[in-house]
């Protein structure tokens, strides 16, 4: 409750900051090869643009009060139906990305820790380094390039299904889930052969900073206290360093995977461009592009509530990772 | 820090249990396993693995062969852009959307098709029955009449009477929609042209014998809806059902629409009633595959391993390499109706100056541009000769004798009195970049040699349309296309008037009176001369330099057959088969 007035502050300012930008988006919608002036005033009717800015303002949040977030120009469907149908895509995707990010990089920053500076200490480091430096779409398109070009392992990059599969009845819009509910496991296995290289090249990306964090966070854990109290009274190894250790070391690294995640729905725009991946991402950018202001207006009003959504998750995390926090 | 160990015992089970819940709700907790295999078995055992494999080998050698079969008979064809609206009509609608239109819907009548150079390209002046099986003219020109098919059926089985081709022509003329303007263009306005005779025959009149009404009932917008089911989803704001046919169709079209996601993929099913097509029988392919592959290096890559069966909008260097590669059948067509302009606007100073625009046509470095940006892959319209310094005919667009030459530019800039050059801006828009970005660069070193400074504006495409609205932009490239190639129609729509697409906002009051007499003029010679005389005026006017005409290359599967370049510059399905 307490983060509505935020919502309302990011809608009213994304709304000015379209009107803003430079580039009329009717006469970008009245390309074709004989818009006239009539019709880019009907365009701009349409869009409700004939109107003051303040005027349309008052009518875009009184639409937004009824759920209702208007038209894009650029699909011609409803906003809120575009992103209802591209959100569970793009989340699908951070999702898995996430999963395979934590997966690795907590492991990997823990076997830098236990012993700094040895050669995996540096082997971590420097594919650390290489992860963050690469962009994720050339990462992408190198995969693409290994794993669909050169050795015909992965399906063809194009979406989150193969065309000729046919989708399983939509009720989580995660298909992952919708598969195994309607028991299709071949269809399962084609949507996780398509997810497995997007989300592998957004992992790389954010690879680094959860195993940076994590090695970081291990050593302080390591050296601290308990931790040599607990070795000796000669607790087993895995004891000390997974049960005591990495327990208390846990918590920075859940704030990062938080502030990870919620950049990563927003950023992986180049990924869902490379893989063509039906995702609010890249649905915002072209909208940006073409000037179409709702789609862009609904995107960020919805990144700003996933956000708030995140914040609040990972609070909750805190609480299950370290019941002091609970306490406090 | 004794807090910290204190919660062990119970922190201990707690991780195990959570790992435990999301393994189950991922689908990959052992209880499941046991229960996809239906036996009891232990999940570290390597066997149910083994078993796994083998059955889903097994069940990937049963479907194939079926799988195969009907790969063959679907076109999958990749694009960058998306097809947002069925209805061609709606303002906004996209290039792909008109293509998918087109085999939706039948127009009364249709393009023929002629080779040009060994390629087959849209023929402007062999307009072919579609759902008229014939048509006349009346000698003064000033009666259409149109025979209806008998045997042509909506796809819903109700037949196509003249009611709907009445319905859906008032429809294209008076609803606020794109077909408007375009019908516009062919003397075509009122819904008091169009009168049914009988059911199966249909009259237009003209005000005057318009040579482009004809053609312009064979465009993309007059498609002929199902006005029965058309006007159950009109309403009283909306009588023309614009709402309702966005999202659906209710047309007599080759293709049927089978799923339609907006910007992803649309998937068009054969109508097997169709028999409209030039060979009287339904189209080739069974269903047909649009999808939207944004990345187009991703593009190049389906269509090379045989995945995507057509694409025509990749990377010029993509379509080089795969065209030396030589597995896949390239066929580049120049885009006979479209021309990419170096544009001047002639109402800025010092571009107002006929001399300045002269220098800059003489100060270009084309050879260069056309390599850079295009790889060579087009047809040129610069370095000609021209006789007596008369234009060689007069079509548009004509090649211009113009080269680079340097101190014939540096004359023409004295003569304008800007001996030492000047400074400006020189604009393309984001989507062009990666032709613009070279061209750019090379006409920005060239004219610096003359001293004129250039800097380079790279604008977002909506930024750029309004800045040419506005007529704000002194130095620009850009594109034109008609749909209805003739010379009077360039002339009167990108020459003429202070709108948009008179880029150069060129005011000639004698090229504006000889293109607007060219639009009636019914002599073919009188018509040449017309033309020769708007050829040599923009010559010397040089109100703007045409370039090229860009190629469309289509790059497809070697086995698909039949693909002709349309006037609307995408892919008509229904001229693909695969042999």
């Amino acid at each position: 409750m307490s983060s509505l007035p935020a919502l309302f502050g990011v809608l009213v300012f994304t709304f000015l900051l379209m009107r803003v930008l430079p580039g009329d988006p009717a006469v970008f919608f009245a390309s074709g090869p004989n818009a006239g002036k009539e019709e880019v005033e009907l365009i701009r009717k349409q869009m409700g643009l004939d109107k003051s800015v303040p005027e349309q303002l008052t009518l875009y949040l009184y639409d937004v009060g009824r759920g209702n977030l208007g038209r894009s120009m650029m699909t011609g469907q409803l906003v809120t139906k575009d992103l209802r149908e591209r959100l569970p895509a793009s989340l699908e995707l951070t999702f898995t990305a996430l999963l395979i990010a934590l997966v690795s990089a907590v492991p990997l920053g823990v076997l830098a820790a236990l012993k700094p500076g040895s050669i995996i200490d540096h082997g971590v480091r420097l594919f650390c380094a290489l992860g963050v430096c690469v962009p994720t779409f050339v990462s992408g398109l190198l995969l693409i390039y290994v794993f669909y070009y050169l050795l015909g392992l992965a399906p063809d990059p194009t979406g989150r299904i193969d065309v000729f599969t046919s989708m399983p009845p939509s009720r989580t819009g995660f298909l992952m889930i919708d598969f195994l509910i309607a028991g299709d496991i071949d269809g399962w296995w084609a949507a996780f052969r398509q997810l497995i290289l997007p989300a592998l090249s957004m992992a790389l990306f954010v690879i680094a900073p959860l195993a940076r964090i994590t090695r970081a966070s291990m050593l302080v854990s390591l050296g601290s206290d308990f931790v040599r109290t607990a070795r000796s009274v000669g607790l087993s190894w895995r004891h000390v360093v997974v049960t005591y250790a990495l327990r208390n070391a846990i918590l920075p690294v859940i704030t990062i995977a938080g502030i990870v995640f919620s950049t990563m729905l927003g950023a992986n725009v180049l990924v869902e461009k490379v893989f063509s991946w039906p995702g609010v991402a890249s649905y915002a950018l072209d909208a940006l592009l073409s000037s179409d202001y709702a789609p862009v207006q609904g995107f960020v009003l919805l990144m700003a509530s996933l956000f708030v959504l995140v914040n609040l998750t990972v609070d909750v995390c805190y609480g299950i990772a370290d019941p002091r926090v609970s306490i406090e | 820090m004794p807090r910290a160990i204190h919660p062990r015992i119970r922190l201990g089970r707690r991780p195990k249990a959570l790992a435990q819940y999301l393994l189950g709700f991922t689908g990959f907790s052992p209880a499941f396993w046991l229960k996809f295999k239906g036996k009891r078995m232990r999940f570290t055992s390597f066997k149910p693995m083994l078993q796994a494999t083998a059955v889903l080998a097994l069940l990937l050698v049963a479907t194939g062969p079926l799988r195969a079969q009907t790969r063959a008979e679907t076109l999958r064809y990749v694009t960058g852009a998306s097809v947002n609206t069925l209805d061609p009509n709606i303002p906004g609608a996209t290039r792909e959307s008109f293509a998918v239109s087109l085999s939706t819907y039948d127009r009364l009548v249709s393009f023929g098709r002629k080779q040009l150079n060994g390629k087959w390209v849209f023929d402007l002046d062999k307009i072919t029955g579609e759902l008229a099986e014939s048509y006349d003219v009346s000698p003064d020109g000033l009666k259409i009449t149109f025979h209806l098919r008998k045997d042509a059926k909506f796809q819903d089985g109700s037949p196509v009477t003249a009611e709907d081709v009445k319905w859906s022509l008032d429809r294209a003329v008076t609803a606020p929609i794109l077909g408007k303007n375009q019908l516009l263009t062919g003397s075509l306005t009122s819904a008091d042209q169009f009168k049914v005779i009988d059911p199966l025959t249909f009259e237009v009149t003209l005000p005057k014998p318009d040579k482009l009404a004809l053609p312009n009932l064979a465009v993309v917008y007059p498609i002929i809806i199902n006005s029965k089911v058309a006007k159950q989803h009109a309403t009283a704001d909306d009588p023309w059902a614009t709402a309702w046919l966005k999202e659906h169709t209710a047309g007599s079209g080759a293709y049927v629409v089978e799923s339609f996601k907006p910007g992803e993929q649309v998937i068009l099913k054969r109508n097997e009633g169709w028999n409209r097509g030039t060979a009287d029988k339904a189209a080739f392919f069974k269903r047909i595959i649009v999808q939207s592959v944004p990345e187009p290096a991703t593009r190049a890559n389906l269509v090379e391993r045989g995945d995507a069966d057509l694409v025509i909008d990749l990377q010029a260097s993509d379509v080089q390499s795969l065209e030396a590669k030589a597995k896949l059948k390239v066929i580049s067509t120049p885009q006979y109706n479209a021309v990419t302009f170096v544009s001047m606007n002639n109402q800025i100073p010092p571009f107002d100056n006929v001399n300045v625009r002269r220098a800059i046509a003489f100060a270009l470095p084309y050879d260069d541009m056309f390599k850079a940006a295009l790889f060579g892959r087009g047809a040129p319209l610069f370095g000609a000769t021209w006789n007596d310094g008369k234009p060689p005919n007069g079509g548009y667009p004509v090649p211009q004798p113009v080269k680079i030459d340097l101190d014939k530019a540096r004359e023409y800039l004295k003569a304008a009195g800007l001996p030492e050059g000047f400074a400006t801006t020189f604009s393309f828009n984001v989507g062009q970049a990666s032709t613009a970005e070279p061209m750019a660069a090379l006409v920005k070193e060239s004219l610096g040699k003359i001293g004129i400074k250039v800097d380079i504006q790279k604008l977002p495409d909506a930024q750029m349309s309004t800045q040419i609205n506005e007529k704000k932009l002194p130095f620009f490239i850009e594109g034109i296309v008609a749909w209805l190639p003739s010379t009077d129609y360039f002339y009167r729509n990108f020459y003429i008037g202070n709108q948009r697409w008179n880029y150069s906002s060129i005011n000639h009051p004698e090229l504006t009176a000889v293109a607007q007499e060219a639009r009636f003029e019914p002599d073919k010679v009188k018509y040449e001369e017309a033309g020769l005389k708007l050829n040599a005026i923009h010559f010397s006017e040089m109100p703007q330099i045409p370039l090229w005409q860009p190629n469309q290359d289509a790059v497809m599967a070697p086995s698909v057959e039949g693909y002709t370049y349309q006037f609307h510059r995408q892919v008509d399905y229904r001229d693909l088969s695969r042999k």
